[in-house]
This record gives structure tokens, sequence and C-alpha cells, in this order.
């Protein structure tokens, strides 16, 4: 369950028809990048990013606006979700859940939008500089409950669950006891109430002695 | 087919009714014959022409009669049929059937009707009919006329009744197989459904993004394909259509299963969070129950406390008894007294 890279690229809207104008016209322009190659060897690296860089252009051109769309690629699932223009791909292994990358993909979108505002529709170029919360939500979405609300609430609601089951469980348990515990003392009530009665006859029998 | 065979019924009781009348004119001419005279003959002829014609029309009537009542019958069959279409088993041949034959049916029977009328009124105009036979027939063409006209309007009814059905029908049917994708042209409008379902549960922040982006992406697409229309041309753009076209019906079933994953998520929730509720009901059930026996309990040891109570003071009463018994004194006294006296008498 782990995810590889998330980017955040312009897309046109304009550029999913094949028209060849401008020569980088075509191409989604990269805003946001973050990247966990750690996995890969050290000379590997450049590769693996490159490599991500050029995957991630081309489905983000293949999206078409206001759609969400998975690739296999190799050993990656590629999911990518654009919206008006603004397209966030995610790189992530077979295990991932689908739903848990797209709701994180919309997140990542809307916090864009939040620090971004519009500025991104006059990007010309690839955005160099690393945006923080996009290396964070790298790190911090590995965990896919953690992206996915519903995923987190079906969790939690699993965990109620169990301690539920327990709690039943020594419910029945401390009812068994409370059964036992009636059987004794009605045992005892039954015993003074013996000795009661003795104690009576001795006491008014055997006034000759 | 039973309705066929009662359509040529229908038809050869004709043959059979004109043999009939023709024996009862000849039985007419043989009583005729017997009474004698030309003049009388002459004047039978005339009231055997005019039986003759008042027979026809009795015939036509009473055929045109029949065939409304069988025409009724199987107007009351086709809306049995239609009342009773499942989902599954449609006899939609069988109704289609029914009702071409009950539409010829009426058709024949306004026609025979209106033939019927016409010879009443040629009657009218060359014989010297009385006027109690013309009001008669005329009753009798009214009286067929009305009876033809309900039923038509019982077959309009059955009709629209039918037409209800199958749209109920396809209605049903298109919300069992929902879940396939088979439609592709109109997973757009499907969607909506889908998301109305989605929000049932308290999750709203999540559906909302999707919700408003599938509602603008069903206009999108029809925008896109426009705007792809518009810009073709002749650049592969006619090919590239049916490929466009392929490719959203790919990623709206894409969509569909993405928008179906989060209610499924969503149901299981929901689910989740019934089980609990029943767990707790159950939870509270046994404590209660439980406490009850507490009760017993508590009662039982107050039980035993006040009978060991009660010995406790029947033991007090009897060590007091014991330790300060009077009667003890004097028997003691007394038992002294007697050593004393057997001491006294034995020593001295």
């Amino acid at each position: 369950m782990k995810i590889t890279a998330l980017l955040v690229l312009k897309s046109d809207a304009s550029a999913s028809s094949s028209s060849s104008a401008s020569a980088g016209g075509g191409d989604p322009l990269v805003l946001a990048n973050a990247t966990d190659v750690s996995h890969f060897g050290y000379f590997q690296r450049g590769a693996a990013k490159e490599f991500i860089l050029f995957v991630a252009r081309t489905v983000a051109k293949r999206t078409p606006p206001g759609q969400r769309q998975s690739v296999q690629h190799e050993e990656y699932k590629v999911h990518s979700y654009n919206r008006n223009g603004l397209c966030a791909v995610a790189f992530m292994d077979d295990h991932y859940p689908i739903r848990s990358a797209f709701s994180l993909l919309n997140k990542v979108l809307d916090e864009y939008q939040k620090a971004f505002g519009d500025s991104w529709k006059l990007a010309k170029s690839d955005a160099t500089q690393p945006w923080p919360y996009l290396t964070d939500a790298l790190t911090k979405f590995q965990d896919p409950a953690e992206a996915d609300k519903l995923m987190k609430i079906q969790r939690d609601l699993d965990e109620t669950k169990i301690i539920l089951h327990k709690t039943i469980e020594s419910v029945l348990e401390r009812g068994e006891r409370l059964d036992s515990l009636v059987e004794k003392s009605s045992d005892l009530s039954a015993a003074s109430q013996m000795f009661y009665k003795q104690a009576k006859k001795t006491n008014q029998c055997c006034t000759v002695l | 087919m039973a309705t066929r065979t009662a359509h040529s019924s229908y038809r050869d009781r004709t043959n059979e009714f004109r043999s009939a009348v023709e024996s009862a004119r000849k039985q007419l001419n043989v009583g005729a014959s017997s009474s004698g005279g030309s003049s009388a003959g002459s004047r039978l002829d005339g009231s055997k022409a005019v039986a003759s014609i008042q027979s026809e029309f009795n015939r036509r009537a009473s055929k045109i009669g029949l065939g409304i009542h069988q025409t009724s019958e199987k107007l009351a069959r086709l809306a049995k049929l239609a009342k009773r279409t499942s989902v599954f088993d449609d006899p939609t041949k069988d109704i289609q059937d029914l009702t071409a034959i009950i539409k010829k049916d009426i058709g024949a029977l306004s026609a025979a009707v209106a033939d019927l009328q016409h010879l009443c009124d040629s009657q009218n105009e060359t014989g010297n009919i009385s006027r109690d036979t013309t009001s008669h027939s005329t009753t009798v063409i009214d009286n067929l006329k009305n009876r033809l006209m309900s039923t038509t309007n019982e077959f309009k009814d059955v009709l629209t009744m039918r037409t209800e059905n199958m749209k109920v029908h396809e209605d049903r049917r298109k919300l069992f197989s929902a879940a396939a994708g088979k439609e592709p042209a109109n997973p757009f409008i499907r969607q909506r459904p889908l998301v109305n379902r989605g929000n049932s549960s308290d999750s709203a922040p999540p559906p909302a993004p999707w919700a408003t982006e599938s509602s603008e992406s069903a206009p999108l697409f029809p925008r896109s394909t426009l705007t792809n229309r518009k810009k073709g041309n002749g650049e592969a753009s006619s090919s590239s259509q049916p490929l466009m076209m392929q490719q959203q019906q790919q990623l709206a079933v894409h969509q569909d299963s993405y928008m179906q994953s989060r209610a499924e998520a969503l149901q299981n929730v929901e689910s989740t969070i019934h089980e609990l509720g029943n767990i707790f009901t159950q939870l509270a059930t046994m404590v209660s129950q439980q406490g009850e026996i507490a009760i017993r309990i508590d009662e039982n040891m107050d039980d035993t406390l006040a009978n060991v109570e009660g010995a406790q003071g029947q033991l007090l009463k009897y060590l007091n008894s014991i330790s300060s018994n009077r009667w003890l004194m004097i028997k003691i006294f007394f038992v002294l007294m007697v050593f004393l006296m057997i001491f006294l008498f034995f020593v001295a």
C-alpha cells in the first residue's frame, strides 16, 4: 500500500483534441510534484523521476476534463482526476484501494486551489518549487485509511464492533456469576432459617434443666 | 384459436338462422294456403313481405347483438390479460392478437349497425309499416349503437391500462437492471439516482464534490461532442468521434463503478452502524435482566440476615436463661441440701 508519487498538472481542455498548433501546447504542465523514489537504487532515482513525469504528462493529457481515470502501467496504477483543467495524478501500487486514491486526489486539488487560487491558469512552464503540502501528503497518506474518510469510519466501526462483542461476552460471564451468587444466597438463606428454627426449638423446649 | 372459432361460429349462425326463418316462412305459407283465397294470399303475401322484411331486420339485429356480446367477452379476457402481466411473463403477442381481433370485430359491428340503420330507413320509405314497428326498429338500433359505443370505450380503457402497465414494467425492469451498465448512452442520467442513494448517510462532504461534478460532467459531454463536431475539418475528426464516444462510454462506466463503490461503502457503513445499534440493544436487555437477578440476590441476603439475627437473639436469650436461672440456684441449693443431709445422716 504505497504511494510513489503525487503530481498536480495543468491540463488544458483543448489539449485532448488533436490540434497541434504549438509544439508544447498539447502537453500538460507540472504545477506541483512530490515523489518518493527511495525504494529505487541510488542511480536509478533520476531515471525513475523522469519516467514518472513522462507518464504523468501522458495520462493527464489523455484525461478529459471532469473525468477520473485509472491506468495500469507496469507495476503501478496511475490514477488521474481532471477537474476543470487542473489535473491531479497519483502513482500507487495495486493494493491501494481506488476510492481512497480518488478521494486523496480530490483533497489535493482542494488544497491546491485553496493555496494557489487561480494562478495556475497562467502557468506557462513547469513549476519547480516543491509544495510542502504535497510532500506531507505523500507521507501521511501512505495509509489509505487516512485519505478516505469512509475507510476510517469503517475501520472505527469495526473496532467498536469488536469491543462490543467482547463487552457482550463479559456481560454474559457476569450473568453466569450472578446466577451462581443467586444459588448461593438462596442456600444461605435456607440454612439460616434452619438455624433460627433450631435455636427457637432449643430455647423453648427444655425448661427443665 | 378459440376466438377464431368463436368468430367463425358467429358467421355460421347466420345460415342456421336463415334456414330457421325459411322454415318459419314455409309454415306461415302452409297456414296461409290452408285458409285459401287469392286475395287473402296476396294480402298474406304483402304481410309476408312485411314479415320477411321485419324478420330480416330482426335477424340482423340479433346478429349484431350477438356480435357485441361476444366482443365484450373477448374484451373482458383482454382486460384480464393486460392486468395480470408481470415483469417477466409478458403475453405481448397474445394481447396484440386479441387487440387486433377485437378492433376488427368492432369495425365490422359498426358497419353492420350502419347497414341496419340504412335498411330501417329504406323500410320506412318504401313499405306501409305501422308506427309501432318503426319506433321499435329505431329503438332497437339505438340500443345496439349504445352497446357498441360502450364496448368501444371499454376497449379504449383497456388499451390505456395496458400502456400504463407497460410503462410500469419498463421502469421496474430498468430499476432491476440498473446495476449492469447496459445502456451506455444513459449513464449520465443514471448517475443522479446513485448520487441520491449515496447521500443517504451522514458523509455529506465527500459526495458533494463529485455530485456537483457528475451533474456538470453530463452537460460537459454533449458540449465536448458538439465542440468536436464543430472543429471537425476532415482532419480525421469523423473517425475520432466514435473513438471519443467509446472513450466517453468507457470513462462513464469507470465513473459509474467509482460511484458504485462509494455507494457500496456507504451502505456497508450504514449496515455496520445498524448492527452496532442491535448489539447495544441486546446489551441493554441483558444488563436489565441481570439487574433483576441482582435484586433477587439482595432479597435473599436480607432474608438470611434476618434469620441469623433472630437465631442469634434466641441463643442470647437461651444463654441468659441458662446463666441467670433462679430455678438453677434453687436446684443447686436443693442438691447441696440433699448432700448435706446425706452427709449428716451418715456421719452423725
